[in-house]
């Protein structure tokens, strides 16, 4: 280290100087993760895969109903039944509370949210009671024995029905989130997640219904456009763009719900011992689990914070979370409270798939209106873009919001106007998914953008590259008085599409296209994607030991990323330790773990090589400050490398070894016994825990950035369609991605054509299907909502292929940033577009494109499906 | 065991959705003991019939030697719905005990057709026939009082001789009417549940539960009638009532049987 | 009473030795025996407690029912042979590469590593509203869910309704029709043999079940006469997925060619009704005509007469047409540079 910076860095950023990349021992190079040989031999231990004598087991009894109140429950028959130990309803849970951040920021007790059980199920398979038993067998049997007598609500799943005038209510309350306007200053930023800012005013629930003249051309299939009930935002004139323009094209186009199919459903198993509870289950951040379950428990400390000290939380392996284990789930709480109620006895709730289709949430379909007006070079003049979110029954998502802002990031229109609804249906739970909001606006504008391509005789990618964001991009509204507009970091996504043209070889494949032949044609698709990558602020503690070895204390969760190990291998570089003689502790906050984001929204391999950076920083000149008072002189005279401290241009100097004993010796700030002060709380308890065991450095990440960090990609496809049955597959497919420095080249491209997969899937076929008699969910299982399978990528054929620009970010001292979301919307645009490259514009008004609409549509000669019925 | 089938709806509720099928057992089984006792009661309990009154044998000679009891459409309509119903009752219950054909088809247009006769024969009956003739009226009700005191041995006057249907007869029509409309008011509500040239599909006209009392109906209705057909054609075919019986084919019954029987003030003429 | 979902009941476990021993507990326990072959069926009923058998007979310990022998110049195939074993079979490969192909389009490696002959014909439908556990005709109730104006029926029937409206989903029934296979069935008093053609049932004649097999009875082999030997096959699935999915449709045919000439043909289709779909009209109408286009257009428009789509599935009667056209003239494969 230093690592490649390019491009102008923030004022007080001390951009160290470039180097060559070849010259890096670490970063940018492959190598085996800490965790990958337990994983490919089976001897990692997700949470269910633990036991131990006398462990009880949980079964839930999940609501039959969309919409109902328990009026009674009889639970004697079940209670009585040999093996059968105690069974929890809401009511034995604790109750929402507010809470304070470490910040000193209040969390309103929000008494809308999911509680992880109820008395009044807002869908099918909502959890109304836990049994807890000596087998799942018996608990299974007991619940068949239970009694329940639920009044039933008036329900809806589909969010145009509960619109609709007179159309029922999802919640009791209402049927539509209504936000209060944003607090200023937070423009662009992403609501609720990374960052540190004030969170935003709860939403609350009213009943909105519009009115048939709105629904004149619901059946043409044109989203009607009601009232929203989100404060619309606006910039630049629109009117204007209007006039002005070449060409306006005013689309519609619905994105599908998701489940987020975590291969590891959300089990969880607790005990208590000595006053403290130790849970297992996968989440996307060891660290920052800790105090959300120490906020559903209930369990705050005398200035309201959560009282982390009575919590061990260990995960050491999570089977995937996209989104939807940010901290866990808070059904984890049903085996922590039916331990405590049984003495501490360990308890292990194993979730089925049925029962992870229902709870395990899902990205909210957002239908999205768009007008939009050209140029005839095809520049975006304006863009008018109205979404209604279906948000599920609980939690006011942003999705159409935050669609808004990516809409205008990533095609950079003049003027823009954003209006959105978020409707409230008797749906499983939603929650950001990779790309929240920004896979569905790719998915809503991308083939709009297409027709314009082909509308203004201009080449898709000279399209997309007119219209894409260059540097510090504006996007969003503006803020404050002065309606100031938040910026990026960078992007180079002209560069990615660029690079992606040639090594697609688009302009060749473009001169004859669409290429049929017999009754196959094919056709090419090309999409750009971008989402956030990265946060600031947290964290990096690393301890020396006596023996030279370096551990990297990771609080990062370890989903399948590989960014729990990843950056440290940027603090190791600069230490200049081999990686042999390095350690990554993670995955138990028993292991003093620090302060930590959580790994969504693709925050973490930018915000962790910074801490990384930090901590770094502070342990070399730790080193040096304890070189100076072993050898004398100061500490700018000393220098680290090779594993040794020693003075510049030769002489005296220690190894980290020997360093590790002195600064035992010479304690203080050098072994933990003093920590810094501008570290986050968690992190001063793991020092204190570590003291006086070798040099341990620890830091919290203070590098200046100015823009908001965002990462892009640009996704190029290649479908063949079968025109007589509709089946069509992807036969060739490359993503660039614009992230920044590489870090580890394996797990970006891992990242890279595994988001892409995840966006595939929405293209071509995986969704949610309703019966709207009942209100009930019919694809539960993978054989029915049909998550992609590694055929349905041409990875087989070696036409499945990604690259990274490794354009340093300029506002970071590592140049590395996040890469989870942002190829998500891509591998679902480019593939419609390509779609839409061999049969025509009109083939489709909705996402997932399946043989059955293709073929209707080539025999009807018109948009099959029903454009704007949920869940079919 | 018990009498309906009950299921758990989508809902998780518990609705009825049919009759438990061993029901048509019960049926035959019934149908059978009624024809044994009633055999027995015949053999060593039943006296004989007397009358309080009877038409002077000179009366008598006067009549024509044949009296016409059933018109022609009468028959046609009571043949015509025997065999709708014959149909409806084999394609229903043999499915059941295990004779596998295609009998939904048999089944519901022997419905129809059993539905139209039905909706002929109360049009028939209110205009053309005397409506009233079925029905058990003030005198009736008094005679079965007086049957029943009689045949316990009590003091009670003879009974009256009958109308155009005697007593039995009428007790039978008002159970097939019982029966027969819940079959067709319930079948009819069935055929918009399947695959018909008639009606639009739509299975949530009603509700679950709606729908599973509907077809507990149904079935109920059905294997009553099970009983209640053999109970009619055990009473066509025994010895003393074919003298009726046979009017069913013919359309007349003899004088001698009318005077002895029915009571001509009591018989009122109807048109054809 | 509350529903539970994807916990296994207990029930009692009997995996007998020899197809006798099957057929005495068939005999014995009647109605209330399962039978089990590769369990991926039966599994699923099972987790879901939505059938609730006392007993289940499981297949997988009877050597006599696995393997593949030859039978008067044919094959005959045990039922409990794994799809992967009649997929590899060098015979099947040699002489009725169709079986080959329409077993290797079911489900997965894995599946197909687990999964039976036998049971893969004998399977039950997948009709979400069925699988999910609603009293449905098929499941003895009285509505049939997925045949309503609302119903999402995508993957339901365009012909052979009757009340239910589910179709079958095995793959490997259609190119045994189509090789005229025979289903050799046991039970306590005999065996007797069916055409595999009339092997499969509809819900007009039995709306609880999919075949001929009543309780006691046992799918013991298949029997694959020589006749189609080495014909000129077809089988084509259409699926949402490459792998692990159900067919939407799916069409086997063998045909024998006398120059241009059809001499003769069979032809089954499945997907489309609750019983794979024999095209005896079709199949009457191409004897004698020339292989070529018109001859495949005048088959497909044939192939779709009757057709009733419901909802959602219109699809499947353009799908059916061309692939009947298609299984007449074969692929043109696309050569691409």
């Amino acid at each position: 280290m230093p690592i490649n910076i390019n491009g102008a860095a923030p004022a007080g950023l001390v951009v160290p100087k470039p180097t060559n990349p070849a010259e890096h021992k670490l970063v940018g190079k492959n190598y085996m993760t800490p965790d990958l040989m337990a994983k490919v031999q089976g001897k990692s231990k997700y949470a269910e895969d633990y036991r131990a004598d006398g462990m009880l087991f949980v079964k839930l009894l999940l609501s039959p109903v969309p919409h109902g109140r328990v009026r009674s429950v009889d639970t004697s028959a079940a209670l009585a039944m040999p093996g059968v130990k105690a069974i929890i309803t809401v009511d034995d849970l604790p109750p929402p509370a507010s809470s304070l951040t470490d910040a000193g920021v209040v969390i309103a007790a929000n008494m809308k949210a999911n509680r992880g059980l109820t008395n009044e199920p807002m869908y099918q398979g909502e959890p109304i009671l836990a049994v807890c038993a000596e087998s799942e067998l018996i608990a299974a049997e007991a619940i068949e024995k239970i009694k329940i007598d639920i009044e039933r609500l008036p329900f809806v799943v589909d969010p145009f029905v509960s619109l609709r005038p007179g159309g029922p209510n999802a919640r009791v309350e209402g049927n539509c989130w209504v936000s209060p306007p944003p607090p200023a200053a937070v423009a662009g930023a992403p609501a609720g997640r990374g960052g540190r800012g004030a969170p935003p005013p709860q939403a609350e629930v009213k009943e909105i219904k519009w009115t048939d003249a709105d629904y004149a051309e619901y059946e043409s299939g044109k989203m009607p456009m009601g009232a929203p009930n989100t404060p619309e935002w606006k910039y630049g004139n629109l009117d204007a763009a209007f006039k002005n323009a070449a060409l306006v094209l005013d689309e519609t186009f619905m994105s599908p719900n998701t489940s987020h199919q975590c291969l590891e459903t959300r089990s969880a198993m607790a005990y208590w011992q000595n006053g403290k509870v130790f849970v297992h289950t996968g989440t996307q951040s060891t660290a920052q689990t800790v105090p959300a379950i120490a906020r559903w428990l209930g369990m705050v400390d005398e200035k309201k914070q959560p009282d982390v000290s009575k919590i061990v939380f260990i995960s050491e392996y999570t089977g995937g979370g996209f989104g939807s284990k940010i901290t866990g789930d808070i059904s984890l709480i049903i085996p922590c409270i039916l331990s405590k109620k049984l003495g501490g006895v360990p308890v292990m709730m194993r979730l089925t798939r049925e029962e992870e289709h229902f709870m395990g949430k899902a990205r909210p379909a957002v239908t999205g209106r768009v007008k939009v007006a050209f140029n005839k070079e095809g520049k975006i003049l304006g863009m008018d873009m109205y979404g209604v979110c279906d948000s599920g029954c609980y939690d006011n998502q942003g999705d159409a919001q935050a669609a808004g802002r990516i809409a205008s990031l990533l095609y950079q229109p003049e003027a823009m106007r954003l209006r959105t609804m978020t409707v409230i249906t008797n749906t499983p739970p939603r929650v950001s998914q990779s790309a929240p909001g920004g896979m569905q606006a790719v998915a809503i504008i991308e083939p709009l953008l297409a027709k314009a391509a082909r509308k203004l005789g201009v080449d898709p990618v000279e399209i997309h590259r007119i219209n894409a964001p260059e540097g510090k991009a504006k996007f969003g509204p503006g803020a404050g008085p002065k309606q100031v507009r938040g910026y990026v970091t960078s992007a180079y996504l002209k560069q990615a599409l660029d690079k992606g043209a040639e090594e697609f070889r688009w302009a060749e494949r473009k001169a004859k296209s669409p290429q049929v032949q017999g009754n196959k044609v094919r056709g090419i698709g090309v999409s750009v994607s971008g989402y956030s990558g990265g946060s600031v602020g947290f964290d990096g503690l690393l301890l020396i030991k006596t023996d030279g070895t370096v551990c990297f204390q990771s609080g990062i969760g370890n989903l399948g990323t590989e960014s729990m190990s990843d950056v440290h291998r940027v603090a190791a570089e600069m230490l200049g330790v081999p990686w042999d003689k390095c350690e990554i502790c993670w995955g138990n906050t028993n292991k003093n773990l620090p302060w930590t984001c959580v790994s969504g929204g693709s925050q973490t391999t930018h915000a962790m090589t910074r801490s990384a950076y930090a901590v770094a920083l502070d342990a070399k000149q730790k080193l040096k400050e304890l070189a100076a008072k072993k050898f004398g002189g100061t500490p700018e005279g000393y220098d680290v490398a090779n594993e040794r401290v020693f003075r510049k241009g030769g002489g005296s100097g220690m190894t980290l070894a020997q360093a590790a004993q002195y600064a035992i010796e010479v304690g203080g700030v050098y072994d933990g016994h003093e920590p810094p002060a501008d570290v986050n709380k968690m992190t001063k308890t793991s020092i204190a825990a570590m003291a006086g065991q070798g040099l341990v450095a620890a830091a919290r990440d203070k590098a200046p950035h100015d823009g908001q960090t965002y990462s892009f990609a640009a996704t190029f496809a290649e479908v063949e369609v079968d025109k007589e049955t509709g089946k069509f597959h992807i036969t060739d497919f490359l993503c660039i991605a614009d992230v920044g420095t590489v870090i580890h080249p394996k797990a970006l491209g891992g990242q890279v054509l595994g988001r892409s997969t995840l966006g595939i899937g929405h293209a071509i076929g995986q969704k949610w299907v309703y019966d709207q008699h009942y209100g009930l969910p019919l694809a539960k299982r993978f054989y029915n909502n049909k998550p992609p399978t590694i055929l349905d990528v041409p990875a087989g054929s070696g036409n499945m292929n990604w690259a990274a620009l490794d354009i340093p970010d300029p506002e970071t001292p590592v140049g590395a940033r996040g890469i989870g979301e942002p190829p998500v919307g891509g591998g679902c645009a480019a593939v419609l577009n390509a779609m839409s490259d061999a049969l025509g514009d009109e083939i489709f008004r909705r996402a997932p494109l399946s043989a059955d609409l293709i073929l209707m549509s080539l025999e009807t000669g018109k948009a099959a499906g029903e454009h704007l019925t949920a869940h079919v | 065991m018990g009498i309906i089938e009950f299921a758990k709806s989508p809902w998780g509720q518990d609705v009825p959705i049919h009759i438990f099928f061993y029901l048509i057992y019960v049926a035959v089984i019934a149908g059978l003991t009624f024809f044994i006792g009633h055999v027995i009661w015949l053999r060593y309990f039943a006296k004989k019939e007397e009358f309080a009154d009877s038409t002077p044998p000179g009366e008598v000679a006067k009549l024509p030697a044949e009296i016409k009891r059933h018109s022609l459409p009468a028959r046609l309509f009571h043949w015509v719905q025997a065999g709708a119903m014959l149909t409806l009752l084999f394609s229903a219950f043999l499915p059941k005990v295990g004779v596998r054909f295609e009998w939904l088809q048999w089944h519901w247009i022997a419905g129809v057709v059993l539905t139209v006769s039905i909706v002929f024969h109360i049009i028939h009956a209110s205009f053309f026939m005397n409506f009233w003739s079925i029905w058990p009226d003030k005198i009736d009700i008094e005679d079965a009082g007086r049957r029943w005191k009689r045949s316990q041995g009590e003091k009670a006057p003879a009974p009256r001789r009958f109308g155009k249907y005697p007593m039995e007869n009428k007790m039978y029509h008002l159970a097939i009417v019982l029966a027969g409309l819940s079959v067709t008011l319930t079948g009819f509500f069935m055929l918009f549940r399947i695959r018909t040239p008639l009606f639009t599909r739509n299975s949530y006209m009603f509700g679950d539960m709606t729908n599973g009392l509907m077809y507990t109906l149904h079935g109920l209705a059905g294997v009553g009638l099970i009983a209640l057909i053999m109970i009619h054609v055990y009473f066509a075919l025994r010895p003393e009532k074919l003298k009726i019986s046979r009017s069913m084919v013919y359309g007349t019954i003899k004088r001698e049987h009318y005077a002895e029987h029915h009571d001509p003030k009591r018989w009122v003429a109807e048109a054809e | 009473m509350a529903v539970i979902r994807d916990v296994m009941p207990a029930f009692e476990l009997f995996q007998p030795a020899t197809i006798d021993d099957a057929l005495n507990l068939l005999d014995k326990h009647g109605s209330e025996a399962w039978v089990m072959a590769g369990g991926l069926d039966s599994f699923d009923w099972l987790k879901d407690r939505i059938k609730r058998p006392s007993v289940v007979v499981d297949l997988s310990q009877i050597k006599e029912l696995t393997g593949v022998k030859e039978w008067n110049g044919g094959i005959e195939i045990g039922a409990m042979t794994t799809l992967t074993d009649v997929v590899r079979n060098p015979i099947v490969k040699e002489k009725f590469s169709i079986l080959a192909t329409g077993a290797e389009s079911a489900a997965s490696p894995q599946i197909r590593n687990q999964g039976t002959i036998g049971g893969n014909v004998s399977q039950d439908t997948r009709c979400w509203y069925y699988r999910s556990g609603w009293k449905c005709y098929r499941a003895g109730g009285n509505t049939c869910f997925a045949d309503t104006p609302t119903a999402i029926n995508r993957e339901h029937a365009i012909m052979g309704a009757s009340r239910c409206v589910a179709v079958n989903p095995s793959d490997s029934a259609p190119a045994l029709i189509a090789l005229d296979a025979k289903m050799v069935i046991r039970n306590k008093s005999g065996e007797r043999v069916v055409d595999a053609e009339n092997y499969f049932i509809g819900p007009a004649l039995d709306i609880r079940r999919m075949t001929v097999l009543l309780p006691g009875d046992l799918l013991v082999a298949i029997r694959i006469p020589s006749t189609w030997a080495g014909a000129k096959f077809y089988f084509e699935k259409v699926r949402d997925r490459p792998v692990w999915d159900f067919p939407l449709v799916n069409i086997a045919a063998a045909m024998k060619v006398n120059g241009d000439n059809i001499e003769s043909i069979r032809m089954a289709v499945n997907g489309v009704a609750a019983h794979p779909v024999r095209l005896t009209a079709v199949e009457a109408s191409l004897v004698g005509k020339p292989r070529n286009a018109a001859s495949a257009d005048a088959a497909g428009q044939l192939a779709i007469q009757g057709a009733e789509p419901l909802r959602h599935n219109g699809y499947k009667v353009p799908l059916l047409r061309n692939l009947v056209k298609r299984a007449i003239r074969g692929v043109e494969e696309a050569k691409w540079a």
